[in-house]
């Protein structure tokens, strides 16, 4: 693998991306136009295009340290926290440029919900911890911030689980808990677009199942993006996949026929598990 | 049965691993039984026979000694000094009994047992000593043992404390009937009582029952604290008038100058006032002197052993008590008696008696408003330091140098407060808010403020490293789950990163808080004084002077140990005040936990 690199690089240069993502009828929430993203001297992505399809689920997958997360990230600009960044092309959410700089981060956050890898509740009241976006907001209107959670909780998948207890602390909750607790956050604030970044790697499979299904309910309201190392997890959730390489999107297209049969050499290999 | 186990073990192991117990056998080993015996007991079988092999040195067996030598080195130098402080601070106001030792040359001495040492007397010493005890000294290789006995009556003798040699003394007793006295001034009387007289009528002292005694003392008590309120509380506050009335006087003189109708209008004013003022002194005064008139009437009359008299009233003393006759619970009542004096008094003879009341409340009010300084200061330095400053070059070069603060003198810290804080700052402040004041510095001079302000220059690096240390363990995961939320950086920071780094900046607190109260050098420049004629805290507007020097426990035993007339006598104080100390920066810390462990409990699984 690692003395392939350089041949497999080289011939990246020239590739172009297989593209048969299926269209939905809202057509695309996110446009990604030959982004190309910096760590320093360091090059993770390579002039990307892409169309996010609107209240579909798109997975991203790839080999370890292929750019899922960068590009992830690159989304709702959470790479800016990072130092020497720096990035070129395009990405616009329904229509504006995020890097344009009329556009505040905090606000386009909030149009965007993240969810981590690893569950990251605060240490606070499990009620304190959904509300916590629109705390941020400033709201104070108690029933506002009581409907919200509750709605919030049972999109999540949680709400039976702990409605008697909201005012226990969040790091309390078990670890699948914690995970929806996480997601239930970040739909809180009703934002368009959810990111979620291997959202059960820490996860054990009753607790996965619980969140794939909970994936598949919140699609008739958000569009998800969702990176996983888990093909059949992808293969599952997923409309759409697009397969990432060193950096490079390799094929954008529907997730039944990339997983039956793939259009690129290099996709087959992954999900045939011949390499990654 | 059990030395056949390991042979067993042996024989196995030389089948299994040959090239170990080749190598093993150059090595000068214990006879092989018994050094068997005690490996296989402790270690898993099987890898015997590899430990054994195993150089001594790669062990690191001396290195765990060492360290563990350190530590035990480093309590038990702990456990001794603080044993040492605990018993001297807690044995020292236990009374004792009162020896009468008869010399062989007739001569009596009273007094308490202070301590007792052997010592090698010279010639001349030796000169008039009988043949007997000449023998017995040499036959000691010259020593000769020595007991100094607290003596008092310091008024009639000329000094506290008087050595016995022993072979000088014919015979040591512990009669009944005498008494120890502490008295207000010159220190304690030891001696018997000759009279009591009682409204203007005398009782021979064997006639005197302790409870007639102790009852006419209380009330003699209650007179004295009578005319200490009339003196200290009212003619106070009359003078505190007066003073405020010149003030504004004087602050319409600066406004207006001396000529104008202001002035005069003003003057004739205070003028006035002032008679009236001043005429609530006579009635003050003739109620004292009622008091004191009253107060003549009680008066006990004291011998010391030489038979040489002292009257005294009964309000010049403190406590009576016959010292040879009391039973455990009496000393015990003396006992408490004594330290509730020592904790709620003001002090007396210059310090070396009576209570620390001003320097524990100087101590501790010190070291709060310190806190309240250095907390907000250390934390938004560090926060910028950690959260927003780019982290580069810079950034490390101010880390360096915070760090390097902390190894600076403190006695510098001392005289920089007083440069700038007093004498810049402070001359500023008088200028533009007490002329009228001046000369008489406000602000211009050492004082609670000014110290707090130092010790927080003192020791805001510690907090600032354990700030920086305690933002940097919040795990960023939490901070980009903020983000993520929308939050803004300062929100993040505000509801997320400091309540979580909050256990961590209050052990910085902790700490800072320790050294500080701990602090004497530059306190001795900034404001501490032997003895603060007001608490820095009374009953008029605006109850808190932080401009008024104060008094402090440190600063107290540096006193009472180094400076006073007779270091003999403050020895003692210094245990009690030292354990006083301790015990106080102990209470201030353990609340701090407390309060920490509270904070920390919510950031761990479980309920709150
Ligand atoms: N903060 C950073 N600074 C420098 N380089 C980084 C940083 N984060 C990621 N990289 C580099 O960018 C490349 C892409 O990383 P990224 O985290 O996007 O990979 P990934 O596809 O998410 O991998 P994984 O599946 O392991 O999470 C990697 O080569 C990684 O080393
Ligand atoms: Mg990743």
């Amino acid at each position: 693998m690692v003395s392939n690199t350089a041949v497999v690089e080289q011939e990246a240069e020239f590739e172009t991306t297989a593209y048969h993502p299926v269209e939905s009828e809202l057509g695309s929430v996110i446009d990604i136009d030959e982004f190309s993203f910096w760590y320093g001297e360091k090059q993770a992505l390579f002039g990307n295009t892409m169309k996010i399809q609107k209240e579909l689920v798109t997975a991203l997958i790839g080999p370890s340290g292929c750019g899922k997360s960068t590009l992830l990230r690159a989304l709702n600009r959470m790479n800016d926290l990072i130092d020497g960044i720096r990035s070129e092309g395009k990405i616009a959410i329904e229509g504006t440029d995020i890097h344009d700089p009329r556009v505040e981060v905090i606000e386009l956050r909030k149009r965007l919900g993240m969810v981590f890898q690893k569950p990251n509740p605060f240490p606070m009241s499990i009620f304190e911890n959904v509300v916590y976006p629109l705390r941020v907001d400033g709201i104070r209107d108690r029933n506002l911030l009581e409907e919200t959670c509750e709605r919030s909780l049972r999109d999540a998948a949680l709400w039976d689980e702990v409605s008697d207890r909201l005012q226990d602390n969040a790091l309390g909750l078990s670890g699948g808990q914690q995970q929806r607790l996480c997601i239930a956050r970040a739909i809180a604030s009703e934002p368009e677009i959810i990111l979620m970044d291997e959202p059960c790697s820490a996860l054990d499979p009753i607790a996965t199942a619980r969140i794939e299904d909970l994936i598949a309910q919140l699609k008739e309201n958000f569009s998800i993006v969702i990176v996983t190392h888990n093909m059949q997890q992808a293969a599952r959730v997923s409309d759409n996949t697009a397969f990432m390489f060193l950096g490079r999107l390799i094929e954008y297209g529907e997730t039944k026929k990339m997983f039956m049969n793939p259009m690129h050499v290099r996709t087959s290999d992954y999900i045939t598990g011949r390499f990654g | 049965m059990k030395a056949k186990e390991p042979k067993k073990r042996k024989e196995k192991r030389e089948t299994e691993i040959p090239s170990v117990d080749e190598d093993s056998g150059n090595h000068k080993e214990p006879p092989p039984e018994t050094a068997e015996v005690a490996e296989t007991e402790k270690s898993p079988p099987g890898r015997t026979g590899l430990r054994a092999s195993i150089d001594f040195k790669a062990r690191g067996e001396p290195f765990v000694w060492i360290m563990g030598g350190a530590l035990a080195l480093g309590v038990l130098m702990i456990i001794g000094f603080l044993a040492l402080v605990l018993w001297n601070g807690i044995v020292t106001f236990y009374p004792g009994p009162v020896e009468v030792v008869t010399l062989k040359n007739g001569k009596k001495i009273a007094g308490e047992p202070f301590r007792s040492e052997s010592f090698r007397p010279s010639e001349d010493q030796l000169k008039g000593v009988d043949p007997e005890s000449r023998r017995a000294i040499r036959e000691a290789d010259g020593f000769a043992s020595r007991t100094l006995y607290r003596i008092g009556n310091f008024d009639v003798y000329n000094e506290d404390f008087k050595w016995a040699v022993a072979h000088q003394v014919a015979k040591t007793e512990t009669p009944p009937g005498i008494f120890f006295v502490e008295r207000r001034e010159w220190g304690p009387f030891i001696g018997f009582i000759k009279t009591l007289t009682l409204d203007g009528r005398s009782v021979p002292g064997e006639k005197v029952s302790l409870g007639t005694l102790y009852a006419a003392h209380d009330e003699a008590v209650a007179r004295r604290e009578a005319v200490r309120s009339i003196e200290v509380d009212e003619i106070g506050a009359i003078n505190y008038y007066i003073e405020e009335d010149r003030l504004a006087l004087r602050r319409t003189e600066l406004d207006y100058g001396k000529k104008s109708a202001e002035y005069h209008t003003e003057k004739e004013k205070f003028e006035r006032q002032t008679k009236e003022r001043r005429a609530g002194f006579t009635v003050l005064k003739k109620r004292i002197a009622a008091i004191n008139e009253e107060d003549e009437k009680y008066k006990i009359t004291l011998t010391e052993i030489g038979g040489r008299e002292k009257q005294l009233r009964l309000s010049e003393l403190v406590r009576i008590y016959p010292a040879n006759d009391l039973s455990f619970f009496g000393k015990m009542g003396v006992y408490f008696s004594r330290w509730g004096e020592f904790l709620t008094d003001d002090p007396r003879e210059a310090n070396t008696e009576g209570g620390v009341l001003p320097a524990i409340f100087g101590t501790v009010m010190m070291t709060l408003l310190m806190v309240v300084f250095v907390a907000p200061f250390g934390v938004v330095t560090a926060l910028y330091l950690r959260e927003y400053a780019k982290q580069g070059t810079l950034v490390s070069i101010v880390r360096i140098c915070v760090n390097n603060l902390a190894g600076v003198p403190s006695i510098v810290y001392g005289v920089f407060g007083l440069g700038f804080f007093a004498y810049t700052i402070g001359i500023r402040i008088d200028q533009l808010f007490y002329p009228e004041k001046l000369p008489n510095p406000t602000y211009g001079t050492g004082g609670l403020l000014w110290a707090s302000l130092t010790l927080a220059l003192l020791t805001v690096p510690v907090v600032i490293v354990a700030t920086e240390e305690a933002l940097a363990a919040v795990p960023r995961s939490m901070r980009e789950g903020s983000l993520a939320c929308g939050a803004s950086k300062w929100q993040t920071i505000r509801n997320i990163v400091l309540p979580q780094a909050m256990p961590g900046i209050m052990t910085g607190l902790i700490l800072a808080m320790a050294r500080g109260a701990g602090e004497v050098a530059p306190l001795m420049l900034v404001g501490v004084v032997k003895l603060a004629p007001e608490l820095p805290f009374d009953s008029f507007f605006p109850f808190l002077h932080p401009e008024r020097s104060f008094m402090h426990l440190g600063f107290h035993i540096y006193d009472v140990g180094f400076q006073s007339r007779n270091s003999e006598a403050g020895k003692p104080m210094v245990f009690v005040t030292t354990l006083l100390l301790i015990a106080i920066i102990a209470f201030m810390n353990a609340f701090a936990i407390m309060i920490r462990n509270r904070l920390r409990r919510k950031f761990v699984e479980g309920q709150f």
